[in-house]
């Protein structure tokens, strides 16, 4: 059976029954994080944008912020039938894209503090994260199928690798 | 939710910033390049940051970019886009121009392309922020520029992530500049994008007198 295909934009969150296929396109620094039941078969994605929220206002996305997002998308995997021991994590992104050197800008080092704190994050819920392709300075594309519950990502330069 | 909200008169001030920026910026690439440079009128434009990606066009579109942080009174990020096409075209009429014969960009060493375009970035915005900062009355002191080939969603991250931490919409100063009297079918343009500080924004309507 073809997979539909759902392209999840900038803070976007979101968990599926499958056979769906995820897409985030264009991660630089952001980070797409991909959690999944294999027995339950649903699968949910989060397109976070920065790492700590400090405090959320009313109005923002949950899915923006890697603090927010982790206990987000958990709930929802939870409240759609998955259980926590189940649940397995992906993540792709977290790029520097420009390096300046000799600048010291916050900013410029997001990707990096948002890959730890997903991590942290997942750490601390016990969500087994059992591959990530993150860093570097070059941005990803990526697709996580419902199928065979792999990521595939896309890097301009490196082509396609599936982890 | 609109989390900055700015008066006419003030985003039109703000404009004006762009407009002496670029003016700087245009006639510095006209003599890099010794072309004629077309400059649209800068916009001021606030934008989502959920939307930054589809705002300046395809998001998956190959961009070439040139970025750099510029410090002192008024502190602000600068970056120099241009469609992968222009930007290797643009090295081409760089190298011509340079040696007298025509290499195409293909066989010249990645390495020798970036520092050419990041020496016309560097030119091209360093003379921007020289114009805004002679404009304000503010000194500054501008970083190493940074390069980066990718898509422009990716490339756009860095918007989001100075902008993300406040809100969730971004101030921006956008200019289009067009190279002209290129060979037919020919076309290199770029544009300039000014990413002020959030928290140097006061400072900058002050200066201009629109608080």
């Amino acid at each position: 059976m073809a997979e539909n295909s759902i392209v999840l934009g900038m803070a976007d969150l979101m968990v599926v029954a499958a056979p769906i296929k995820l897409i985030t396109l264009g991660l630089g620094s952001c980070i797409g994080l991909v959690v999944y039941d294999s027995f339950a078969k649903i699968a949910g994605m989060a397109h976070i944008m920065l790492p700590d929220s400090r405090g959320l206002h009313a109005s923002e996305k949950v899915g923006k912020f890697a603090d927010t997002a982790v206990p987000a998308l958990i709930e929802e995997m939870l409240k759609k039938g998955a259980t926590r021991p189940r649940i397995k994590a992906k993540i792709a992104g977290g790029a520097q894209m420009f390096s300046l050197p000799g600048a010291s800008a916050e900013f410029l080092t997001v990707g990096a503090k948002n890959v730890s704190e997903t991590k942290k994050r997942l750490a601390r819920m016990g969500i087994a994260l059992v591959a990530a392709d993150t860093g570097g300075n070059k941005g990803r594309t990526i697709e996580f199928s419902t199928s065979n519950w792999m990521l595939k990502v896309k890097t301009l330069g490196k082509g396609v690798s599936e982890i | 939710m609109p989390d900055i909200a700015f008066s006419d008169r003030q985003l039109d001030a703000i404009r004006e910033v762009g407009n002496i920026g670029t003016g700087n910026a245009a006639t510095a690439l006209s003599g890099l390049l010794s072309r004629m440079i077309h400059m649209d009128v800068p916009k001021t434009e606030l934008v989502s940051i959920y939307e930054l990606g589809e705002h300046y066009g395809d998001p998956l579109q190959i961009v070439g970019a040139v970025f750099v942080r510029s410090t002192g009174g008024f502190q602000c990020s600068l970056i120099f886009i241009q469609p992968e096409e222009d930007a290797q075209l643009m090295v081409e009429l760089l190298l011509k121009q340079q040696f007298g014969t025509f290499i195409p960009a293909g066989e010249v060493p990645q390495e020798m392309t970036d520092s050419a375009l990041t020496e016309v970035g560097n030119i091209v915005l360093s003379s921007f922020l020289n114009a805004i900062n002679m404009l304000l009355g503010t000194q500054h002191q501008i970083s190493v520029p940074g390069v980066a080939h990718d898509m422009l969603s990716s490339i756009l991250d860095v918007v989001a992530s100075i902008y993300g931490q406040m809100g969730e919409t971004a101030l921006l100063v956008n200019t289009e500049l067009k190279v002209e009297g290129l060979e037919e079918g020919h076309k290199i343009s770029g544009h300039i994008i000014l990413i002020p500080d959030p928290d140097s924004l006061e400072l900058l309507l002050r200066k201009l007198k629109v608080v």
